[in-house]
């Protein structure tokens, strides 16, 4: 039997989000009323029978380890193998990395005293209920070095893509490229990637040893373009967001009041997607509030009116205030009156009775953890 | 193995079946019968527990224990998975020489002595696991004490005219106990027992004993132990408490105790900054999602919930569903309840994991003055398209 371990990047994007991973990892960004981002690889892993599993976190990584905890609400803490974080501290030379390969170089011991046959890599910015067994399968069967996860439907020549990669009609890649603002014929990489334990290791200690840092420009496109490697992607066909911009994080959030997307994140049978508990009461709609087309996480209490929105855990919003077209985080108080349009308000935050905050639907206004506005 | 010696151990009696609560009973045992939108009646005294400070926790199950024990796993949602004490549970098991179920709560307690001789406590907390309520255990230990009891009793006010239908305790300006009348025709007071009790280990056991080798005793707490205790002159004292308190053992009262948490300014507040937090074990639900055509008002609604119909002063527990022009009004609907289309839901409990299909009418209104009579549908029922269930009836 193959058995598989899983290496999850914890900051990866962080740069790209601004003030939402100024003070926490873009794996401990709050998505979707109650989860956080890492829920979905840590869930993904485990649903897949992946029961060792090194977190790679360079800086503010608190929030993370606080969130994670021993990691029992994801049946990961373990005596055997479970859950290690990768500090900054626990690297023997630097405290900084380069890029995902100094990152593993880092690791390596991790990946050297480890019996696993083979190591999935997973990114923190896209979000889906992926088989990980189905991915390595099909790696296996393709026969390839490396396999790429990937999904149609995102390149569209603007935005810029970490990876993309051409196939033809067998499935075979035929390009890659990084870094690059890919035409709609490219195929989007998820940042998810599978490769032999054994390979993985070769290919770090030789990337690092020449000052190649960075995982899919120096391994995977270095080697399909130098060296032969055979690169297999894996096309995946359900729901997959790429939260890797802090518009992309606000409209992946408000696609969550569509059906489709939530059953296709949320209810797919074995796929569940666990999170940390909190204990919070069931969520009180007063006698005045109108709640309209909402997700809405336990332990908020409601009197005024919001259309079109996510509310995360325990909100507050007063009476007569408006909320639209917002993303509104954990222990909010909405004050009396105020009024909210494409606004992502970050947790903790107190908005004053009568304040109006409004931004436009491709630039949310973000108001900073704590603030009072 | 060693243990650690714990000053005061709670034994919490879980066995009772709950047969006043008809087809919400049927294959659970009362204790764990949801209330209050995702908990169940045990998280209440187990909560209490782990906010008094007390970590050891021994539940005694009988009747209906599986989904019970399922519950209770390790105790980690209550903070109880621990390495000396935590919570244990205790169902009757045979012995070398004879074996027997629980054949009163004080029959249940002497039979798991040895349990409790583990600990060493010089304290037991006797529960039970069908009140709702959020109480201190760690303040009536220290009044306990400072009174140097021999056994403390929980108590609270009562009306006159309900008096009788309680075990009354009748004290001295001190608080201390000169008399107990179970049921009394002719109450003298109105400090009702509410089955919470300390004792001090030792006499407590000593007093077990004795009453399981009194063949004539019904090895009831209520019944037998304390008048004994009163009879042989030890020192009892009544804690007074104050505070919202429901034996939710009734159709009714379960009702009620479910109306009673909504509002503004509720009559039970589950607020943590109310007197604790109660914890529950969760289940991995995404958030609810509340439509365009949805309608929410004066109700609790847990996680994981689809509302497109109309709720309004009413429960809706984890993972249910209210379809698109279905009304939901004073109702307690359990969790992964399904609610289709056009159906009409008042004043009612609906049990855990039923299909109200299409058009089904379950209950009716009354005048504000009017007796409510509730209508029950058991635990994975399934009520019919344009089925009717009429006011009080019991499915």
């Amino acid at each position: 039997m193959t058995t598989t371990m899983g290496i999850i990047f914890a900051n990866i994007y962080d740069s790209s989000l601004g003030e939402l991973t100024n003070k926490r990892t873009m794996a401990s960004l709050p998505y979707g009323g109650r989860y956080r981002q890492i829920d979905f690889s840590l869930s993904n892993m485990t649903n897949s029978g992946i029961r060792h599993i090194g977190i790679i976190t360079k800086y503010n990584y608190h929030s993370l380890m606080n969130h994670i905890g021993s990691g029992q609400e994801w049946d990961l803490d373990l005596q055997e193998g479970g859950l290690e974080f990768m500090t900054p501290y626990a690297a023997d030379h630097n405290a900084s990395y380069r890029g995902k390969l100094d990152a593993l170089n880092s690791a390596m011991n991790f990946l050297r005293v480890a019996k696993e046959d083979y190591v999935v890599l997973v990114d923190s910015g896209v979000l889906c209920a992926i088989d990980f067994r189905a991915l390595v399968e099909d790696h296996i069967a393709s026969g390839a070095d490396v396999t790429v996860a990937v999904k149609d439907g995102i390149s569209n020549g603007v935005k810029q893509l970490d990876m993309a990669v051409k196939v033809d009609k067998n499935s075979c890649v035929t390009d890659i490229a990084v870094d690059y603002c890919a035409s709609k014929d490219y195929l989007a990489s998820m940042g998810i990637f599978v490769i032999s334990r054994e390979l993985l290791i070769r290919e770090v200690t030789e990337a690092v040893a020449h000052s190649r840092y960075r995982f899919e420009r120096d391994l995977v496109l270095h080697g399909f373009a130098n060296s032969g490697m055979k690169v297999n992607a894996y096309q995946y066909g359900s729901v997959a967001l790429f939260n890797e911009s802090t518009a992309e994080y606000f409209h992946n959030n408000l696609a969550l009041l569509d059906y489709s997307v939530r059953n296709g994140l949320f209810r797919v049978p074995n796929r569940t997607i666990y999170t940390k508990v909190r204990n919070e009461v069931p969520v009180y709609y007063s006698e005045n509030s109108e709640i309209d087309d909402c997700m809405v996480a336990d332990g908020c209490v409601f009197e005024g009116k919001a259309f079109h929105s996510v509310f995360f855990r325990g909100v507050k919003l007063n009476k007569n205030a408006m909320v639209k077209d917002s993303i509104i985080m954990s222990d909010t108080v909405i004050g009396e009156g105020a009024q909210l349009e494409y606004v992502i308000l970050d947790k903790e935050v107190v908005v004053r009775p009568g304040a109006k905050l409004c931004g436009t639907y491709d630039h949310p206004l973000v108001i900073k953890r704590g603030e009072t506005v | 193995m060693n243990f650690q010696k714990k000053h005061c151990v709670a034994m919490l009696l879980a066995g009772g079946q709950g047969s006043r609560l008809m087809v919400l009973t049927e294959n659970t045992a009362k204790p764990a019968v949801p209330f209050g939108g995702k908990y169940r009646i045990i998280d209440f005294p187990l909560s209490n527990c782990v906010n008094s400070g007390i970590d050891t926790v021994g539940i005694l199950t009988q009747y209906q224990p599986l989904e019970l024990n399922e519950y209770i796993g390790n105790g980690q949602p209550w903070h109880l998975n621990r390495s000396h004490g935590g919570v244990q549970v205790l169902p009757p098991y045979a012995r070398s020489k004879k074996s027997e179920w629980y054949k009163g709560t004080a029959n249940a307690i002497y039979q798991n002595i040895p349990f409790i001789e583990r600990y060493d406590p010089d304290y037991v907390l006797i529960l039970s696991g069908d009140h709702i309520y959020k109480m201190d255990y760690a303040a009536m230990l220290r009044y306990a004490e400072e009174q140097d009891a021999d056994c403390t009793i929980a108590v609270r006010t009562v009306p006159i005219e309900e008096a009788s239908r309680f075990g009354i305790m009748n004290t001295n300006p001190d608080g201390s106990i000169y008399e107990f009348e179970e049921k009394p025709k002719h109450p003298k007071s109105t400090n009702a027992s509410m089955g919470i009790y300390i004792f001090k280990w030792q006499i407590l056991r000593q007093f077990l004993i004795a009453d399981e080798e009194d063949p004539t005793s019904e090895n009831d707490f209520g019944k037998n132990v304390i008048p004994a205790l009163l009879a042989a002159g030890h020192k009892l004292y009544a804690y007074e408490f104050q505070g919202y308190w429901k034996d939710v053992g009734t159709i009714d009262s379960l009702w009620e105790a479910n109306m009673e948490l909504l509002g503004t300014d509720p009559a039970f507040n589950l607020d943590s900054e109310k007197g604790g937090k109660i914890y529950a074990r969760n289940y991995a639900l995404p958030s609810s999602f509340i439509a365009k055509s949805a309608k929410t008002v004066c109700s609790l609604i847990a996680e994981g919930c689809g509302i497109y119909g109309s709720v309004s002063h009413s429960i809706i527990s984890t993972g249910c569903t209210v379809e698109e022009g279905a009304i939901v009004e004073d109702s307690v609907i359990m969790p992964d309840v399904f609610i289709e289309s056009g159906v009409i839901i008042r004043h009612a409990i609906v049990g855990e994991g039923c299909r109200i299909c299409r058009g089904a009418v379950i209950g009716g209104s009354f005048a504000e003055h009017e007796d409510k009579k509730i209508s029950v549908i058991g635990k994975n029922k399934t009520i019919a398209a344009n089925q009717s269930v009429k006011p009080g009836e019991i499915i």
